[in-house]
């Protein structure tokens, strides 16, 4: 058995699917567990949910800018 | 009697006054210090419900102790809930002590209460009026409400444009403590900004405001060793003057006259200079027990208008019929400002403005319900108040933001058997740390406080296997 100390992402599987792409480009998770779930190492968490954003906010339409 | 419902509970909210709750929490030995003054018998007497002052005026001027089951008789079956609870409130500020099968008004209150009613005594808990200034005039109504409505203000107004990079007029050092340690503030960095709470406080109105303040204060006063009853008593006693009357400081204790100043920076009290030896209560001040609104709204300079005045169209656009620089800076909160009339703000809710404002901790609920409470008249006809679509996309932003969870723990995997598996994971489940399991995979994910317990779990069947 073993033990492995992480971080428990839930998200929606479009979410979910954008983090695999974040994770071709450099590593971070642990585990893959099913559509809605992921294990990461904790120290990155900060950092993916700032490149997640960004990405996220690509897909959005301003009226002002 | 208490058996008829009284037709003006109607006047009263349902919900009890801010303070009784704090009343509660205290000593028998501080109520009973509270209640030998006058003035505090007849703020709080006026704080409580309806059918608890009915109680209080039925048994204010019995001798003697009336039995439980004499009183319970004029009580209808439909008013007996009511009834119960309104001698349980009374129970807890120890002003009704429940004693076995009778019921008497505590001693004390009894005693200052009367009084207070009769208007006898000398001990000048009302207040001692200043003898008549010869040099000066004493200070007239309007120059007191302004004062009030300004030092309100400036605190409401500090508290909404923090963060926004206007530079609004600080309050005192007091105040920003006092807003900080109320949770109502935060320090981002170096500047304060205001919280979730803060906005909700904004919501609320002026009496409330008022209160709740006051409220953290008397946490405050409590913490600073201060002592409650003389705090107490000085804003009871302050909320039973009269406005414009001076009075005068003599008769106040150390820390009375310790509070003076921090009420003035509050625009409760108001006093030519900081040393002068006499005081005048502002409106923000008399009005603290009674029904009437604290702030005067016929001056008409800047408190703005008091009825709704936000038009919200289903284009997101928001017309704000006001000149107060107030409601203009809580909108800018949460709305993009566009065009400023003299008497119309116009703008729109974007993204944009709604993300800057769940991003300072303002929630999706507390935008729509600030829309909703200021509502021009004219939107009152529609049904559903706001538009539909605006309220819902204003909760979809909402939601956006939290389209990622995370929990910190440990993922349990590569378990030797099936067996292993449930057992482990049946003890995890007993501590009620399991956040996600898969039984395919044989393995589970627990929070970080539930790992020592399971890990000497484990530790212990793997030693009582060995041996």
């Amino acid at each position: 058995m073993r033990a492995i100390r992480g971080v428990l992402l839930t998200c929606d599987p479009a979410v979910k699917q954008i983090l695999l792409m974040m994770n071709e480009k450099e590593s971070f998770i642990i585990e893959d567990l099913d559509d809605h779930h992921l294990v990461i190492k904790a120290e990155h968490e900060y950092r993916i949910r700032k490149e997640l954003e960004t990405e996220l906010e690509k897909n959005t339409y301003s009226l002002e800018s | 009697m208490p058996s008829a419902l009284p037709a003006e509970s109607s006047e009263n909210t349902v919900n009890p006054h801010a303070l009784l709750p704090f009343l509660e929490t205290q000593s028998q030995n501080t109520l009973t210090r509270l209640y030998q003054r006058p003035s505090s018998c007849l703020s709080i007497f006026r704080l409580l419900a309806p059918l608890e002052r009915q109680i209080i005026m039925n048994l204010l001027w019995l001798e003697s102790a009336i039995l439980v089951s004499t009183m319970a008789a004029w009580v209808i079956r439909e008013g007996r809930k009511q009834y119960e609870e309104a001698i349980a409130t009374l129970g807890r500020l120890h002003i009704l002590p429940s004693s076995s099968g009778k019921l008497a008004l505590n001693s004390t209150f009894k005693s200052a209460f009367r009084q207070a009613i009769t208007g006898g005594g000398t001990s000048g808990s009302f207040g001692v009026p200043a003898p008549p200034d010869d040099k000066r005039q004493p200070v007239d109504l309007e120059s007191l409400d302004s004062f009030a409505l300004e030092r309100w203000e400036t605190i409401l107004h500090y508290m909404v444009s923090s963060g926004s990079g206007q530079l609004p007029t600080k309050p005192s050092q007091g105040v920003l403590f006092l807003l900080q340690r109320s949770g109502l503030m935060a320090n981002h960095g170096s500047v304060l900004q205001i919280t979730s709470a803060g906005f909700q406080f904004l919501l609320h109105t002026p009496h409330d405001q008022l209160w709740d303040l006051l409220l953290q204060y008397l946490h405050l006063a409590e913490e600073r060793q201060m002592d409650l009853v003389e705090v107490l008593g000085f804003i009871f006693m302050l909320s039973t003057m009269e406005l414009g009357r001076e009075y005068s400081t003599e008769n106040l204790s150390g820390t009375q006259k310790a509070m003076l100043e921090d009420l003035r920076d509050y625009g409760l009290i108001w006093q030519r200079r900081p040393s002068s030896r006499r005081f005048s209560p502002t409106r923000l001040a008399t009005t603290l027990t009674s029904s009437s609104p604290p702030l005067p709204t016929s001056t008409g300079t800047s408190s703005g208008p008091q009825e709704g005045f936000i038009i919200l169209e289903t284009n997101y656009r928001v017309y704000a019929y006001t000149d107060n620089a107030l409601q203009t800076a809580v909108l800018n909160l949460f709305v993009s400002l566009k065009y400023r009339f003299p008497n119309l703000v116009v703008g729109s809710i974007t993204r944009d403005s709604v993300k800057k404002a769940l991003m300072n901790g303002i929630s999706a609920d507390q935008i729509i319900s600030y829309l909703m409470t200021h509502a021009h008249p004219q939107m009152r006809k529609n049904n559903p108040l706001l538009p539909v679509t605006v309220q819902d996309q204003i909760r979809l932003w909402e939601l956006e933001r939290n389209r990622l969870k995370s929990q910190e723990g440990y993922l349990y995997t590569a378990f030797a058997s099936q067996a292993d598996y449930d057992f482990v994971l049946n003890y995890a489940k007993e501590l009620g740390v399991v956040i996600w399991e898969n039984a395919a995979k044989r393995c589970f994910f627990g929070s970080m406080d539930g790992h020592a317990s399971i890990k000497g779990f484990i530790e212990r069947r793997t030693l009582g296997a060995g041996s």
